[in-house]
């Protein structure tokens, strides 16, 4: 249903035109005002995520676990969801991963894949600069 | 300890005290606000002393009752007990807070005793404004269920439902705002609809509102016209929808422009307000509610106490059990940290509210939020609700992720999936 599906264009895209960039950050402003997060800052972000997905993102039910996945997966899953295009199958997130900054997005991603117990048996996520 | 000190200003001076506690905090409610502060406290910090006034043994969440009414679920799945907040150290104590005294900072408890605290945590949901509709008192509830608190006024409503007769008419008088849960009584609606469609066909369901616009308008009003079209008639103010006068005996109400209804079950959700605790607390202002500052959901009248839920002032987020919760976890992070001598953290919050309007049919909206020069607002370009135009399945898939929602708040409020 919803399917992980990384986009090996977008996540290995490296050289970025200046349109694309005056473009993300203008689509940065228009969320939340961006500001370095201390660890709290992004526990309180992440806390509203375990109201559908399960305290620290182990998931009672249907809805996906989102602890200990790979970062890089997670990442490009919120993007995927935020862009205009989001995956098929998409019911709400793309509502919801629109009300984020990247570096929000990316905090976030971090936060959850550093969560362990149920992690998959790959290898552990990669420390991924923007 | 700090008894005498009363002011906001001392928390920051707390190393003395972190020796044998980190703090104490007492959280009023167990509901969806409170359940969830008191596990975030433990969480963020084990050494806190947090205790949880909550009367009942077993609260019962109002969201999900519509399914019970609608005869998807029972009204146990909708209950959940305290055993894994005890079992995370929390002190539940099953007794209902009294009294607040602001300045020497404690809670009384119904029986007389006095709970000292650092900080304050009231999650104290809605109490209702009795008598502001003429003829509707707590008498009359007893005849013209609200069933807006889940527990007996749900199961009599149920009952009257139970018993009303093929053909009956069922009246469902909707409030002004603001009020708990915009969208409930119109998924409410949607579901007593289900049941009579399958169980007495020859019923009607009308909707006298006191509103011209409600919640997820469109898209009820699309399942609606889909599924009941011959049930659901929806009254809106323009059309002297609004109840102003309510005879809970003879189950007769009246309308703002003399419109005469008769009911076979009659079911009032009435004008709101904080619930009692905040009153006594001294942090609601004159309109009923608590205004709260955006950051830490503390409130914006008394230092040191922590409002959240339906009681608080948060638009543009709704009365929800989703932003309970995540007030919830906004106000025991702040409190972490304060009680530290740190900052609060930056303030984050979402919301998502699924309504069912059949059985495979689900709808949803969502939103963002924080905080933007001192004022809560929704992140711009995000939310909203789902497409009106949209495949059976996608539906489906939303009626599959409110009960999936359900279990999964119900998890990180009470550590309980489902009674």
């Amino acid at each position: 249903m919803l399917k992980i599906c990384i986009r090996k264009g977008l996540m290995h895209r490296t050289r970025v035109s200046l349109a694309t960039l005056l473009g993300l950050g203008a689509a940065m402003l228009a969320a939340q005002p961006a500001a370095a997060q201390t660890p709290a800052d992004v526990a309180v972000l992440a806390g509203s995520c375990a109201n559908c997905h399960g305290t620290d993102g182990r998931s009672p039910g249907q809805i996906v676990s989102i602890a200990g996945r790979p970062e890089t997966v997670l990442l490009a899953q919120l993007k995927a969801f935020k862009s205009d295009t989001p995956p098929p199958g998409t019911t709400i997130m793309n509502r919801i991963a629109k009300g984020y900054s990247d570096e929000q997005l990316s905090a976030l991603a971090a936060h959850f894949s550093k969560i362990g117990a149920n992690a998959p048996a790959s290898a552990p996520a990669k420390k991924r600069s923007k | 300890m700090l008894g005498g000190a009363g002011t906001a200003a001392i928390s920051f001076s707390m190393p003395a005290l972190a020796q044998q506690s980190a703090g104490r905090v007492v959280v009023v409610g167990g509901g969806f606000g409170g359940a969830t502060a008191a596990r975030y406290l433990k969480r963020g910090n084990p050494k806190l002393s947090v205790t949880l006034l909550e009367p009942a043994r077993r609260f019962y969440t109002c969201p999900f009752t519509n399914l019970y009414f609608g005869g998807l679920r029972t009204f146990e799945q909708q209950g959940h007990g305290f055993d894994d907040l005890r079992k995370l150290g929390v002190q539940v104590v099953h007794e209902r807070a009294s009294d607040v005294d602001a300045k020497g900072k404690s809670v009384t408890l119904a029986g007389g005793k006095k709970l000292p605290y650092d900080k304050l945590v009231l999650s104290p949901g809605i109490d209702f404004r009795w008598g502001a509709l003429e003829g509707y008192d707590q008498a009359a509830a007893e005849l013209a269920p609200h069933a807006w608190q889940a527990g007996p006024q749900t199961t009599l409503l149920k009952k009257q439902l139970d018993a009303m007769e093929n053909g009956g008419v069922f009246i469902l008088v909707a409030p002004d705002n603001p009020f708990r849960c915009p969208p409930g009584p119109y998924e409410r609606a949607s579901m007593i609809a289900h049941y009579l469609k399958t169980k007495k066909p020859k019923s009607k369901l009308i909707i006298l509102d006191a509103k011209d616009t409600f919640s997820k308008q469109g898209l009820f009003q699309d399942g609606w016209k889909k599924f009941y079209a011959d049930i659901i008639e929806w009254v809106p103010r323009a059309k002297d929808g609004k109840v102003v006068k309510v005879n809970a005996k003879t189950r007769e109400v009246e309308t703002e422009f003399g419109g005469k209804h008769k009911a076979a079950v009659l079911n009032v959700v009435p004008p709101q307000k904080a619930g009692a605790i905040a009153g006594r607390a001294g942090v609601t202002n004159q309109s009923g509610w608590v205004p709260v500052k955006p950051q830490t959901f503390e409130s914006s009248q008394v230092a040191d106490i922590y409002v959240v839920g339906d009681a608080t002032i948060a638009a543009p987020m709704p009365k929800s059990g989703f932003c309970a919760n995540a007030q919830g976890k906004v106000a025991a992070a702040a409190i972490v940290e304060t009680l530290a001598g740190r900052e609060p953290p930056k303030a984050s919050w979402v919301n998502t509210c699924y309504s069912l309007v059949a059985p495979d049919y689900g709808i949803s909206v969502a939103g963002v939020y924080a905080v933007d020069e001192g004022k809560l607002i929704e992140v711009k370009g995000s939310g909203g609700v789902s497409p009106r135009e949209a495949s059976d399945d996608f539906r489906k898939l939303e009626a599959d992720y409110g009960v999936a929602w359900y279990n999964a708040i119900a998890q990180d409020s009470w550590g309980t999936v489902s009674g």
